[in-house]
């Protein structure tokens, strides 16, 4: 299958970096308007031919799936023009700036016969899928709450608050923090379904160019509830997903490898605080211990990413069902949309 | 003559203008947006322009009247993406933007990091060999970026038929900035020295202004690359004891001979590490001798091209850094 790539800078890295590795897989183009980055990203990469026109790869590359990730921004009309193209589209979070543009996409999709599949890569790492297999095998019961909070320093060197160069994301509704809305409306479309109501708090704690560097919101889905955070002054980075089920509760830190579970032990009701505990502290030790040697190679917190990709391409390749429907991804930015801020801030 | 000086806040950049000024050149200093210039108390004659390399959308406007360019803007910090974001794509947009003007001369500040150490013989000179495509993605973003800015440098050059001198620094030291990374590791208060007789390829920082500012004013030096260093460069061992004795640093020195350093780095590396693809840079061979290596550094055709000696000796550096 020929793959090809718009946008060759930062997250970029992780898409070529997992198609490089895949089986089956063609890196056959990647663009990007900097020469020096499409043709650094090609070389690294082992990628056929760079561009800085994303029109005359599409025309000469012919492939059968573009990425695009680009600024966020730019995500509407390279997406389009790869389904013009007859592309199968994998388009980074947030994968358009207003529900109207995805509704657009999606549409567009159906009649080529394309798919659109939008990067929802925190459902996909390791932990979350383990916490859906003792959903679906019954051992966690039903989820009656999730909640997920990124604590991330976006004020610092990430260069999302840069006063000298506005990062892309500051045209978002939101500012930074709309980057990842995504991750936390798909960890909570995961374990709760689709969402009915959303209330939201943003504020704003540090000075800095960004609007907001404090989110909260509680939602309400089909199937329970979720609390969703974000916050660019709780330190240190973390990615804490809950889940609440009716016979055992689920904590990760999606930025590393943690997982635990407290639920019910064969013992003795009195030892089973005791037991939980001895188990959770074993587990975060050899979670801090594979967190660290999971540095040296591979994806790391992008993990999973990589795993997204793999069961898109291997869908794609044998005609079956995707890992993120087209459902899925309107479902997911529909509660993006309600948790957007009410109005822009400067 | 008019020079536009890139990165003219920085730590070089701030000498850069001051030895540029000395030797009668004008100078229209590019700055970011949010730089504090009041701070830098530069004479009125410096002309400020302030733009970002990365997202400006006027850089042209910057040449009006510009002779050559000196280019020192790159990043020194921060992940690899965001680095080669600033080096490398705004060293792009800065000459794209060049390109539609009357200024057809530029002085690049390059680094020693673009040479390939492990290759080098026991001199490391202009001549030396530098990085290929094959290795230059395994270092680190530093690296890459200095390596690609040199590279779109030369190629945009060639393509609009300017005049390049390409000047590549070894350690650029001074006050607030003594610590080196050629020094070793530094565990807590103490350091392990991996290689203490080994000679460091330093410039002071104002000796390294003054070979940009004559790079500029001196028509020998149209056409040609030369390595900045002030001569064969302080050993690690005596180097550190002269930061220590400086800063009032307290803290013991541990030698660790080079050979060693660099056998276990490559036994691990073949070991533990061989199918790692993310390795801090002191356990990754390649990196490890392009941080350490021993070798002989000179500044032989800096002096016999330009005429070029340091203004100030080790001694006058030391007091001008510490004092």
């Amino acid at each position: 299958m020929r793959a090809a790539l718009i946008g060759a800078g930062s997250i970029a890295r992780q898409h070529l970096g997992c198609l490089k590795n895949m089986r089956g897989v063609d890196l056959a183009g990647v663009c990007d308007l900097s020469a020096a980055t499409a043709e650094a990203a090609a070389e690294r990469h082992g990628v056929r031919e760079w561009f800085t026109d994303h029109r005359v790869m599409l025309e000469k590359v012919r492939p059968h799936v573009v990425h695009v990730t680009t600024p966020p921004t730019s995500y509407f009309q390279l997406a389009m023009a790869a389904l013009d193209a007859g592309a199968h589209v994998i388009v980074e979070k947030p994968a358009t700036s207003t529900f109207e543009e995805l509704e657009a996409l999606t549409r567009r999709a159906e009649q080529v016969g394309r798919v659109l599949v939008e990067n929802h890569n925190y459902v996909f790492n390791a932990a979350p899928l383990e916490i859906a297999r003792r959903i679906e095998s019954g051992e966690l019961g039903a989820v009656t709450h999730v909640e997920a909070r990124v604590c991330l320093d976006i004020l610092g060197s990430s260069g999302f608050a840069d006063p000298n160069s506005p990062h892309p994301a500051l045209e978002l509704a939101g500012g930074a923090i709309a980057e990842f809305l995504p991750h936390l409306a798909s960890l909570a479309h995961r374990f709760v379904g689709p969402h009915r109501t959303a209330h939201t708090v943003w504020t704003k704690r540090k000075d800095s160019v960004l609007p907001f560097d404090e989110f909260q919101a509680v939602v309400e889905g089909e199937r329970g509830t979720a609390s969703l955070g974000f916050s660019a002054s709780a330190q240190p980075d973390a990615f804490w997903l809950r889940v609440y089920g009716e016979k055992m509760q689920a904590t990760a830190n999606l930025f590393e490898t943690r997982l635990t579970f407290d639920g019910p032990r064969p013992v003795p009701r009195p030892l089973r605080a005791l037991v939980n505990g001895i188990d959770e502290g074993s587990a975060v030790q050899r979670a801090a211990i594979k967190t660290f040697f999971r540095k040296f190679k591979g994806p790391c917190a992008y993990e999973g990413l990589w795993e997204l990709l793999g069961r898109v391409y291997q869908a794609l390749d044998r005609g079956a069902a995707l890992p993120i429907t087209t459902a899925d991804v309107l479902a997911v930015n529909r509660l993006v949309e309600d948790l957007k801020p009410r109005e822009r801030r400067t | 003559m008019k020079a536009l000086v890139t990165g003219a806040n920085g730590f070089l950049g701030r000498h850069v203008v001051a030895a540029l000024l000395a030797r009668g050149v004008e100078v229209r200093a590019l700055v970011r947006p949010v730089v504090d210039v009041e701070a830098l108390a530069w004479p009125p004659a410096v002309d400020v322009f302030r733009a970002d390399l990365r997202s400006a959308r006027d850089l042209a406007r910057a040449f009006d009247g510009a002779d050559v360019l000196v280019h020192l803007a790159a990043a020194v910090s921060g992940g690899e993406d965001l680095q080669f974001a600033s080096t490398v794509t705004g060293t792009e947009r800065l000459l794209e933007a060049m390109a539609g003007t009357d200024c057809r001369r530029l002085v690049l500040c390059s680094s020693f990091s673009v040479y390939a150490y492990g290759d080098a013989g026991r001199t490391l000179g202009e001549r030396s060999p530098l990085h290929d495509v094959a290795d230059v993605y395994g270092r680190d973003g530093y690296t890459v970026s200095k390596w690609w800015q040199e590279r779109v440098t030369r190629r945009l050059t060639e393509k609009h038929g300017w005049t390049l001198t390409v000047l590549r620094p070894g350690f650029i030291w001074g006050r607030d900035h003594a610590y080196l990374a050629a020094l070793g590791q530094r565990v807590g208060r103490h350091h392990v020295v991996i290689g203490p007789l080994t000679r460091i390829p330093l410039t002071h920082v104002e000796n390294c202004a003054d070979v940009f500012a004559l790079a500029v004013t001196d028509p020998r030096a149209y056409g040609k690359t030369f390595n900045v260093v002030d001569g064969p460069g302080e050993r690690v061992w005596t180097y550190l004891a002269d930061y220590m004795r400086g800063t009032g640093e307290v803290g013991w020195r541990v030698p660790v001979p080079y050979f060693l350093g660099i056998s276990a780095v490559r036994l691990g590396f073949a070991t533990v590490f061989r199918s790692a693809t993310k390795v801090p840079s002191l356990l990754v061979p390649d990196r490890f001798e392009s941080r350490l290596k021993p070798l002989r550094f000179d500044n032989r055709r800096l002096r016999e091209a330009l005429g070029w000696t340091p203004p100030l000796d080790y001694r006058e550096c030391l007091r001008r850094t510490y004092d």
